[in-house]
């Protein structure tokens, strides 16, 4: 492969008219760079803790720059979120509601040659499954509807043999998906059906994308080198029969601290910075630049929302009245406008983000956290606490956070305190011990400031959290039947639609968190990374990478620096 | 000498096994595993199978025990955080690229910083005395994170005249691959607390030896001052220097994790915080065994550079009667 | 012929204190340190606006840039001229009681070491080089969770190995000095083995622990702020000066006031000890009045 594409290289050095069109015969649109000149270069993160390439060998240490390249999901997601075919073609579910099948796209091959089939899906899956490999996104397919795959717990807990997992393939290009429970949103969930090479598996083990020469490959790029810690580069897959042919020549990844990555880039060592490791020094110095302001792409991201925990099963909180008192406590907007900045966050009074499926965009929800001290002293005096007084002092948790966020849940702290009269005192705890304090039975954190982002486009995922028994000490029965149902709901939409905004309601004025701001990421990029996917503003206005979409790979180029 | 070089080898097997023991036991009293991850929540099977793995369902002494038992067939098992590479692969690599950085930064902190404190002890009290103290003042106080930040604006941003960072793997070098443009903004970040720590334990010890008696008397007597400096001072004054002095090279040739991460240096200096926060046992184990080793080496070498110092200073002997 | 006066007529500490006064940087020393002091004590009166009072549409305002705030305000609105005031209080605190307790344990185990030698000495020094590998970020950890944060953790944590250095700089002058001759002198006179190492060694013995004394204030409150990253520190709002410069360093480059003013507290209060411990050190020692 790499002698065919130095060849190619050869040759386009030769024939300059020909130096416009990709290893895999696409067209550069007009206004590109000449093909030799089509490299991405990103920042890799060299404080975090990183050792695969893929997502089904471990979701949490990726090498996060360039991961997730070596394959296509079954499924991608449009500029609405909604699940469009990637590697699958197609899809349907029987009408037990719990059988799934979804249809390979023909003609896809792996970078050695051989043909990408549902083997090799049913053969990742159960990888995941198995005890010894243990991997750290297990949770996730117990999470999904009622119970989760077929067996899938069991097998975690070994119970069950890994092939007794309800993910079959019928034929080569038909893999078989079988839930315990209905579980409508299992086409969006398959935006995380990545998988490996199921002999490349059996002959070198889950970490073979890690060793260019045992690195195979069926996405559009392959590894070409890669110097743990330095330096890793990808280059275009010549071979590569999927729905994103790449434009991009090659990414090269360098290792850096993310407190310089702004540096490097304004250095031009690197096209693109994420909006979470631009400081709020940086951004103060985009919003003085025109040049900067316009390259920087703001988008949903995961649609994060930032929120205040309680132990609702202990006093203080387990009174209603103390947590309302909480609620209209905090000055959101001004701590949104001052202390946040209008381009990463917008104030939040629930759960789901405006943009999010079924959220609140009417407003309706708005009063029932909104700001008003003087209703919040009410409440606490109601609570039995006048003027705060007998109120106990408080430590509020966080979970490891870096300074800007610190930042804003402290500020959230100190509008509680200083409406109130209370004492908040805020502590940023080392991540294992606060989710050790988190996850105990019963609970020792009283309360916390956090941060949750979806997995997976649909409202079963976000207010999913939030039943009995999970992470969260708050519980109504009302709230996990409505967000049960609606999740098993097939067809229906409006219903199911009604169903999670009820919940929503609920969890809002029965003040399960207070909420305090809805996210929104994005991405400074230079002014040459070029791409029709991310630069063009869709139907809100918004622009820049769509969380799941994954096809603006086939989309990316470098535009001619003048 | 030779006995007692053999003495102190021996007591460092003990301490050895004595800090084994007391970070063994720290480490598996601290809440949170190594397999609590920050952000998803691994489902209890999921959990007893990597603890069954990594045999951390035993009880405590039996872990140590097999610990132990591998350790001194030099198995130092297998890292959490990297579990593609063995622990002593991972140090071996890592910690090559640290003692560069840490010699290279001792040869400029030592030079600089001695020399100063000479020069300082030499004109005490005059503008330059103070112009010494008022720098290594700074040195201190200014933690290297963000006179390395400041370096990076001023010399790689501002102006591009350095590399922003890595060692050996961007900008020009001598000879190939020594004395790299990248070598010099990590190295000077680096160098300046110990250089001011250095210049002022100097200037102190000589001042201390030169108010004595001995000197005035030695001056009286008609020697030179370089002969004075070279014969009566230096000798006296570097018991002092050498215990502080001896004490920044452990520190330096382990490395800092400010340095490395934000110079892009891929060494050893961030394992000792992150084994830590990951809760990573054999990385901890390891690190901390290399720390007892280096520290017991050094302690070793300057008790054996006092009695040559100092002939009057004897050890394991109560004092003359 | 008055200093021959003075020494016959007026005891040690007096003569001490006489050298100490007439030291004009150790007066300068005296007085940064008195004003530090008397800022952090007195915090609730000096400060112009409480700690903890954020206001929202105050946030990162530069020096001078709104006239109710001198030295600008921080990342949350809290006025930064008082958070410095108070941000005194607690670092003081920790630095001088965290090296108080490591003067008052590693001095007289370094002494022990170094004059006593023989088998007791070989043991504390053996004691010290396993203290010397210490874990001490995961004995934070584990400190925290069992008394839970705060000041008293907090200077627990760093008084585990704060003594080391101390310990080992006075064992070497220990080691040193007894083999002097006016050491021998007094042991001849009979004067008891204590005595002569707290009377005759130990003023001789101090300028390198006067120096690493000096040394280790920064150190502490540094080490005090890495602690509060994790957790194990300094709960917020409360102010430290450690704290304020770590956190600056996500807005250095454009809000440079929030890394100034808490480094130049930081570097004053270190002059000022040293100074200061310098001048303890000559005035305890009167052969260091002489110039070289």
């Amino acid at each position: 492969m790499l002698n065919r594409l130095h060849a190619y290289l050869i040759f386009l050095a030769l024939t300059p008219a020909l130096a416009d069109t990709t290893v895999g015969g696409r067209q550069l649109p007009a206004d590109a760079a000449s093909y030799a000149k089509q490299v991405l270069r990103v920042p890799c993160d060299n404080t975090r803790n990183e050792v695969t390439f893929d997502h089904a060998v471990s979701v949490y240490q990726r090498y996060g720059c360039v991961q997730d390249l070596f394959s296509d999901t079954l499924v991608d997601l449009d500029s609405l979120y909604r699940p469009e075919p990637a590697a699958a073609e197609s899809w349907s579910v029987a009408d037990d509601g719990v059988t799934w099948a979804f249809h390979l796209r023909p003609g896809q091959l792996w970078s050695d040659g051989t043909p990408l089939t549902a083997h090799d899906y049913m053969a990742t899956f159960r990888l995941c499954a198995s005890p010894d490999h243990a991997w750290d996104f297990a949770w996730f397919y117990s999470f999904i509807g009622e119970g989760g795959l077929r067996n899938w717990d069991r097998i975690v807990a070994g119970e069950m043999p890994p092939d007794s997992l309800g993910v079959t393939a019928i034929d080569d290009l038909t893999l078989q998906l079988v839930t315990e429970g209905p579980f409508p949103a299992m086409p969006a969930a398959m935006k995380f059906g990545y998988t490996l090479q199921k002999r490349a598996l059996e002959e070198h083990g889950p970490y073979y994308n890690n060793d260019p020469a045992t690195s195979v490959s069926s996405g559009p790029f392959v590894l070409t080198e890669f110097d743990p810690g330095y330096r890793i580069v990808l280059t275009a897959n010549p071979d590569y029969t999927g729905y994103r042919p790449p434009l991009l020549q090659r990414i090269e990844g360098v290792y850096m601290s993310p407190a310089t990555y702004f540096l490097a880039f304004q250095r031009g060592e690197i096209d693109l910075v994420g909006h979470e490791q631009l400081t709020p020094a940086d951004f103060a110095t985009i919003e003085e630049d025109p040049t900067l302001q316009a390259n920087y792409l703001r988008h949903y991201g995961d649609f994060r929302t930032d929120y205040l925990l309680f132990d609702t099963f202990s006093p203080p909180f387990d009174k209603l009245a103390v947590r309302r008192a909480f609620a209209h406590a905090v000055d959101r907007e001004a701590i949104v406008a001052g202390v946040y900045g209008k381009a990463k966050a917008v104030a939040a009074h629930s759960m789901l983000m405006p943009g999010f499926p079924s959220a609140d965009t009417t407003g309706a929800l708005a009063d029932l956290q909104r700001f008003d001290c003087g209703l919040a002293r009410q409440y606490l005096a109601d609570a039995g606490y006048p003027e705060g007084d007998g109120f106990p002092a408080l430590e509020m948790w966080m979970r490891g956070e870096p300074p800007a966020t610190a930042a804003v849940y402290q500020a959230s702290a100190a509008s509680i305190a200083q409406c109130l009269g209370v004492q908040i005192q805020v502590s940023n705890k080392d991540g294992r011990v606060f989710m050790d304090a988190l996850n105990a039975r019963p609970t020792r954190l009283q309360m916390g400031a956090v941060s949750y982002g979806m997995d997976f486009l649909d409202a079963a995922n976000l207010l999913g959290v939030w039943m009995s028994g999970g992470r969260h000490s708050w519980s109504d029965s009302t709230f996990d039947h409505l967000v049960t149902s609606a999740a098993a709901m097939i067809g229906q939409a409006e219903v199911r639609d009604r169903m999670f905004r009820q919940a929503e309601r609920i969890l809002v004025d029965q003040v399960g968190g207070v909420f305090i701001a809805h996210r929104w990421a994005g991405d400074l990029m230079k002014p040459h990374l070029l791409g029709d996917s991310f630069r063009q503003p869709d139907a809100k206005g918004i622009a820049g990478r769509r969380w799941g979409d994954d096809s603006l790979w086939g989309d990316m180029y470098i535009g001619d620096r003048q | 000498m030779l006995l007692f070089l053999c003495r102190r080898l021996f007591s460092l097997a003990f301490v050895l096994l004595g800090v084994s023991i007391l970070v063994f036991w720290l480490m598996h009293s601290v809440p949170g595993g190594p397999f609590d991850t920050q952000q998803g929540q691994l489902t209890a099977a999921t959990r007893a199978n990597l603890e069954a793995k990594y045999g951390l369902d035993e009880p405590v002494w039996k872990q140590y025990l097999n610990y132990m038992s591998h350790a001194l067939r030099f198995d130092f098992g297998i890292p959490y955080q990297q579990p593609q590479t063995t622990v002593a692969a991972l140090i071996g690599r890592t910690w090559l690229v640290t003692l560069q950085v840490g010699l290279l930064t001792i040869v400029v902190a030592f030079s600089i910083g001695i020399c100063a404190g000479l020069y300082a002890a030499y004109h005490q009290n005059s503008w330059l005395d103070h112009l010494v103290t008022f720098c290594a003042t700074l040195g201190v106080t200014v933690p290297n994170f963000v006179i390395g930040m400041w370096l990076i604006l001023c010399f790689s941003v501002a102006r591009s005249w350095l590399p922003l960072g890595g060692w050996g793997t961007s900008g020009a070098c001598l000879f190939g691959k020594y004395f790299c443009t990248d070598w010099i903004l990590p190295v000077v970040a680096y160098a300046l607390a110990p250089m001011a720590i250095i210049a002022r334990y100097t200037r102190a010890s000589i001042v201390d030896v030169a108010g004595e008696d001995f000197i005035r008397t030695a001056r009286a007597k008609g020697l030179s001052e370089v002969a004075l400096m070279r014969r009566h001072v230096l000798p006296n004054a570097q018991i002092p220097m050498v215990t502080a002095l001896g004490t920044e090279i452990p520190n330096l040739i382990t490395g800092s994790i400010f340095i490395e991460t934000i110079f892009r240096i891929n060494g050893l200096g961030k394992y000792f915080v992150t084994s830590a926060l990951n809760r990573d046992y054999p990385m901890i184990m390891a690190t901390f065994l290399l720390i007892a080793l280096l520290w017991g080496v050094t302690y070793m070498l300057t008790d054996v550079a006092y009695t040559v110092l100092d002939p009057r200073i004897q050890f394991g002997r109560r004092s003359r009667r | 012929m008055s200093a021959i006066r003075d020494t016959v007529s007026h005891g040690f500490a007096w003569q001490a204190t006489q050298r100490l006064l007439r030291n004009r940087l150790a007066i300068l020393g005296l007085i940064l340190v008195a004003g530090i002091s008397f800022g952090a004590i007195f915090a609730d009166w000096l400060a112009p606006h409480p700690y903890d009072y954020a206001r929202f549409d105050r946030v990162l305002l530069m020096p001078l840039q709104h006239p109710d705030h001198l030295l600008g305000t921080d990342e949350v609105g809290r006025d930064y001229l008082s958070r410095l005031i108070f941000g005194a209080r607690t670092s003081l605190l920790v630095s001088l009681l965290v090296q108080g307790l490591a003067l008052a344990i590693g001095v007289p185990l370094g002494a022990l070491a170094g004059y006593v030698g023989g088998r007791t000495g070989f043991v504390v020094s053996r004691i010290i080089d396993v203290m010397t590998a210490f874990p001490s970020l995961l004995f934070a950890i584990l400190l925290i969770s069992v008394l839970g944060g705060g000041l008293h953790s907090v200077v627990l944590a760093l008084s585990v190995t704060g003594w080391i250095l101390i310990a080992r700089l006075t064992r070497a002058q220990f080691l040193t000095l007894r083999e002097r001759d006016f050491v021998l002198c007094a042991r001849a006179l009979g004067v008891p083995a204590w005595r002569i190492a707290l009377r005759h060694v130990l003023p001789n013995a101090l300028t390198p622990i006067v120096i690493a004394v000096s040394f280790g204030i920064p150190a502490t409150i540094f080490a005090e702020a890495g602690l509060s990253f994790l957790g194990l520190g300094i709960n917020d709002p409360m102010a430290s000066w450690g704290k304020m410069v770590g956190v600056s360093n996500a807005y250095v480059r454009v809000y440079w006031h929030l890394a100034l003013f808490p480094t130049l507290a930081i570097a004053l209060t270190m002059l000022g000890c040293s100074l200061l411990g310098d001048g303890l050190r000559d005035a305890l020692d009167p052969r260091h009045a002489r110039p070289l």
